[in-house]
């Protein structure tokens, strides 16, 4: 145990400096400026005065920002469900033996190596175009009527799935680094006491991946209050209430938006901590929901 | 290019030498403006200067003196990138700068995202001489980084050739004259010559009525009149509301709502659903930026749009056509405010409170904004001289005129957008109206009084 | 090992009702990749396209013909070449360091209960939850400040954004492995520094190899950072010369040229991603203990 001392210590001293010289300033820099009013986001504490809780008035009581969180909880539950299960899905047959594995599983990928910038302008000019787009040429082929898909009602949707159709590929791979690591025998002992493939997905490979779907929960919460190019590429010039997310009206409220110059990094350090507790809070949630039981293989 | 180059610095050089052989002053000059009396005693420079250091012969602009920045080092924060046609041109005239005049002119690419980290470089004495941004944010968010260049102008005889209205402006918001016009832009409805001579429209539109009449005239030859994508919806309905009521009103509007009690916004609003309702919109609008405005190059069947004149050049080379490019202001309505002005802006060019050689700054300034390289920038970049004795290309026909008549030129969306909290709100708003979501103008009012 | 019994069925001969078994798996994701592929194949027709043809839904046409010449004006715009050797050493050194970092830390983290462990743990949610501009502004106005600029700085930093999700990332596969393994080390006498080196890293080979994946594109497609902090042209690295060119052909309406670039980027990223996850699991499993 002496030993392990001094291993525990070695090894995660280097993260927690990590930490520190990385994190520690400037969240703790973010959190303070969140009850101060603040025009530049790195201006030098003298010019800070305080404002108690007046960010957080400020921003929920913004009717914008009230519909940033709505779109980003709509991208977090529908879009999280919509990518997890078709991320797990396809781990699933990619590692049931299917031939072409590899292939498959660089070509799933593949829409994460392009740059998001060629990829959003596929999306708008190529897939849903009004007159041109691939959606509205396959409605044409089975005799149906086009369908204005960025439109002010469509948009979101069209956007939101556009973003789900590129990430699958990054949680699929770590759903299939978490399933190769399920030993066969396992498999293979269940194939002998008959159990079909539905029957072990249930009871074998979905409680081992417990661990890797709680990993698959938080990178997803992540990334989606970290959401911003794909509304950048939807609404290309000025931000739009009906695809805002909390990290565009950020960037609008600390570096001004097109036509005005107001900046209020104040209330932008707000927005970062209510970010912030929101996944803190998913996470602690996620804990208790899905509980390790030290299952170890 | 190199060699080129090094034989510009080497004349250089020579000047450099003879002039401190002359016991021209070679020192850094340390003081701003006042101290400073740029060069027109000092004559020598380049004789055999090869043709890249000829500046036009414009007597009064500093750069062309001789002035002597031998060992001075200016260093530029660009919002464009060096492959851009902007760009290359500024590059080119940093090269000629230094061989003109001894300084090294150092250029950092920033791209679009300067606006994001030039407070925090400022801030943080971040070794910055010149940088280049929106002028409004320059005078109103930089304006304490940035140096009050009122006495080097005049001393330059900027008013001779500068768009006043600018500098107009900056005073108005700042108190000062920090940025100097580099590329000016200037909002209206653009319009394909071709198009209005076909439907027979031969005086431009300067009413509403008029244009109403207008729109029908080609909807009748076979035409379809306006291009609207949803990115610059907000820009078409400000622009209207703020014929009726101007900007300010229209600022303390999306400030404080009200807009149903507001007579003109709703007669206002009206105009505009009853002009969507005509048809006057093309087909397809509002599309998915770029998709409307596209057409009318792609189509040559739509006629106009309301945008800046970027729209122009962007067209052009997005649909590989070359549409006879006009002008026109936004009309005037009934019983609304002044209707003389148009939107205009400009990317200008500041200088930093800590440059150490201010006028060395200021004088590459104004080699960039003035003469062979404006037009060069004009050129190139089909955009709008910033000297107005130089020519608009072609494709800007029009712009330098209604630059030159505007005298209190409209914000980016007229005020629409002072409320920043709501503005992403007033443009969904704004969207459903060119999608014919309202019925009547009471209704629109009442969709923004909701927001508040 | 397991894998690599499996590799070997692969090349069984077709079994055809156990294919058919598969079948409706194949089927679901060879749909998918159609979709890919046909974004794919319209990237690339884009690519040799003017902007024209891409504008106006012609981009299968080619009635102008190929234009090869995007490649060659995407080419010339930058010195690509350079930002590719910026940007393969910043990767490179980028995922290992933040590995020395991360592997050690979720190790002791996940296996052990000792002080800090729980508050360390959170600190790595709110490091990655805090959004960027949060972190990088301040940064950059320190530095800024304290005069520190270049390479090094570049490269510390990329390590440093990746170690909180790297870290998470890791916890998971170190938690899960039996204990008979330190133990069987502790009895053969091995330091436990030492079995973590040895034994329970390569363990963890496909999360390792995964986490690298996402950590090296992560690095190779950012621009901001690379934007802020690298400042002269010969530090530059592929995401912001992309974004350069990218700017500078929308400006001027060549798209074509635009999506060249897109490709001329992706071709070299996709064939490292390919190497990556191909050759290094090879490499490295090939000598690992168990599946």
């Amino acid at each position: 145990m002496k030993k392990n001392k001094g291993m525990i210590l070695a090894f995660s001293l280097p993260l927690t400096f990590a930490l520190i010289i990385m994190y520690l300033y400037p969240v703790a820099r973010t959190v303070l400026m969140s009850f101060f009013k603040i025009e530049s986001v790195t201006a030098s504490l003298s010019s800070w005065s305080f404002f108690g809780f007046g960010n957080y008035a400020k921003i929920y009581g913004s009717p914008t920002f009230q519909d940033s969180l709505k779109n980003m909880g709509v991208i977090w539950l529908i879009g999280g469900i919509i990518t997890l299960t078709l991320a797990l899905l396809f781990a699933v047959i990619l590692t049931s033996g299917v031939r072409f594995k590899k292939f498959f599983r660089a070509a799933i990928y593949l829409p994460n190596v392009i740059s998001a910038v060629a990829l959003a302008t596929m999306w708008v000019q190529y897939v849903y175009s009004n007159d041109y787009g691939m959606l509205n040429k396959l409605l044409e082929f089975f005799g149906l009527d086009g369908v204005k898909w960025l439109s002010s009602d469509n948009k979101f949707w069209a956007m939101l799935f556009a973003y789900i159709f590129g990430a699958v590929g990054y949680y699929m791979l770590i759903f299939i680094s978490g399933i190769e690591r399920i030993p066969g025998d396992l498999y293979e002992a269940a194939t002998i006491d008959g159990a079909n493939k539905v029957q072990q997905f249930f009871k074998i490979t979905l409680p081992l991946l417990k661990g890797i779907i709680k990993t698959n929960i938080t990178f997803y919460s992540v990334h989606t209050t970290a959401f911003f190019l794909w509304t950048k590429m939807f609404s290309p010039v000025g931000t739009e209430a009906s695809t805002i997310v909390p990290v565009v009206y950020l960037y609008d409220t600390v570096f001004g938006s097109t036509g005005n110059t107001a900046r209020d990094a104040g209330a932008g350090a707000a927005v970062g901590v209510t970010l912030t507790m929101i996944i803190v809070l998913v996470y602690f949630v996620m804990n208790k929901v899905l509980k390790d039981d030290d299952l170890e293989f | 290019m190199k060699k080129k180059f090094i034989s510009l610095l080497v004349t250089a050089a020579m000047a450099a030498t003879l002039l401190a052989g002359c016991g021209g002053k070679t020192e850094e000059p340390a003081a701003p403006a006042e101290t400073e009396t740029p060069a027109e005693e000092e004559t020598p420079a380049e004789p055999e200067a090869p043709a890249e250091a000829e500046t036009p012969a414009e007597e009064e602009a500093p750069a062309d003196g001789a002035a002597n920045y031998d060992g001075v080092t200016l260093t530029m924060w660009s919002m464009w990138s060096n492959t851009e046609p902007q760009g290359k041109v500024l590059q080119e005239a940093a090269d000629a700068f230094s061989a003109q005049t001894g300084a090294t002119v150092n250029i950092e690419w920033k791209g679009r995202d300067l606006k994001t980290i030039i407070v925090t470089a400022l801030e943080a004495n971040e070794n910055v001489d010149i940088f280049e941004e929106d002028y409004q944010r320059i005078a109103s968010t930089y304006s304490e980084f940035c140096l009050d260049v009122t006495d080097m102008a005049e001393a330059a005889g900027y008013s001779d050739f500068g768009f006043q209205c600018f500098v107009d402006q900056q005073k108005e918001w700042c108190g000062a004259f920090n940025s100097i016009a580099e590329q000016p832009q200037v909002g209206g409805i653009f319009y394909n010559k071709d198009i209005f001579e076909a439907a027979g429209i031969t005086t431009l539109p300067t009413t509403w009525d008029e244009f109403l009449t207008a729109c029908q005239a080609m909807v009748d030859a076979g035409f379809e009149p306006m291009a609207l994508d949803d990115a610059y919806c907000d820009f078409a309905l400000a622009y209207h509301l703020s014929r009726h009521v101007g900007q300010e009103a229209l600022g303390e509007l999306s400030l404080n709502g009200g807009w149903g009690e507001n007579e003109q916004i709703i007669k206002g609003a009206q105009e505009l659903i009853d002009f969507v309702n005509a048809g006057y919109l093309e087909s397809g609008a509002p599309g998915a930026f770029p998709e409307s405005q596209n057409k009318i190059g792609l189509t040559e069947k739509v006629a106009m749009i309301v945008c800046a004149n970027y729209v122009c050049a962007e067209v052009n080379n997005n649909t590989g056509s070359n549409i006879n490019w006009g002008l026109m202001n936004y009309p005037a309505v009934e019983g609304g405010a002044d209707s003389s002005n148009a939107y205009a802006g400009a990317n200008s060019l500041a200088i930093s409170k800590n440059c150490a050689n201010p006028q060395a700054a200021f004088d590459f300034i104004m080699f960039l904004t003035t003469g062979e390289f404006d037009q060069k920038m004009a050129d190139g970049a089909s955009q709008i001289p910033a000297d107005s004795r130089n020519t608009a290309p072609a494709i800007m026909d029009g712009t330098v005129e209604t630059l030159l008549a505007t005298n209190a030129p409209l914000k980016w969306n007229m005020g629409l957008t002072d409320n920043s909290d709501l503005g992403p709100q007033f443009k969904d708003v704004a969207i459903k109206l060119f999608e014919g979501g309202f019925k009547t103008g009471e209704e629109f009012a009442a969709a923004m009084d909701a927001l508040y | 090992m397991a894998r690599s019994k499996k590799e070997r069925k692969m090349r069984d001969p077709w079994n055809w009702s156990k294919e058919l078994r598969l079948l409706p798996g194949y089927l679901i994701v060879i749909i998918w990749i159609g979709f890919t592929a046909t974004f794919l194949c319209w990237i690339l027709g884009a690519s040799l396209s003017t902007a024209k043809e891409i504008f106006s839904g012609k981009v299968f046409a080619f009635e102008s013909g190929i234009h090869w010449e995007n490649y060659a004006s995407a080419w010339q715009a930058q010195n690509v070449a350079k930002f590719f050797g910026n940007s393969l050493l910043y990767a490179v050194t980028a995922c290992i360091g933040t590995l020395l970092i991360s592997a050690p830390g979720a190790y002791v983290l996940s296996r052990f209960e000792f002080f800090a462990n729980k508050s360390l743990k959170s600190s790595l949610i709110i490091a990655m939850s805090v959004p960027g501009v949060m972190i990088i502004m301040p940064i950059f106005a320190l530095t800024t400040r304290l005069g520190i600029k270049g390479r090094i700085l570049l490269i510390l930093l990329y390590i440093l954004m990746h170690v909180p999700s790297t870290t998470t990332y890791l916890l998971n596969f170190f938690a899960t492995l039996s204990k008979t393994y330190e133990e069987a080390a502790a009895i053969d006498g091995c330091p436990p520094g030492k079995t973590f080196w040895v034994i329970m890293l390569p363990l963890v080979q496909p999360a390792i190899i995964t986490v690298t994946i996402f950590n090296f594109l992560g690095v190779w497609n950012e621009f901001f950072m690379a934007l802020i902090f690298a400042s002269s042209a010969d530090m530059t690295p592929v995401g912001v010369g992309l974004l350069q060119i990218v700017n500078a052909m929308k400006y001027t309406g060549d798209y074509g040229g635009l999506f060249a670039a897109v490709v001329i980027v992706f071709l070299p990223t996709f064939l490292l991603y390919i190497f990556l996850s191909e050759k290094i699991i090879a490499g490295v499993t090939g000598g690992g203990i168990k599946g």
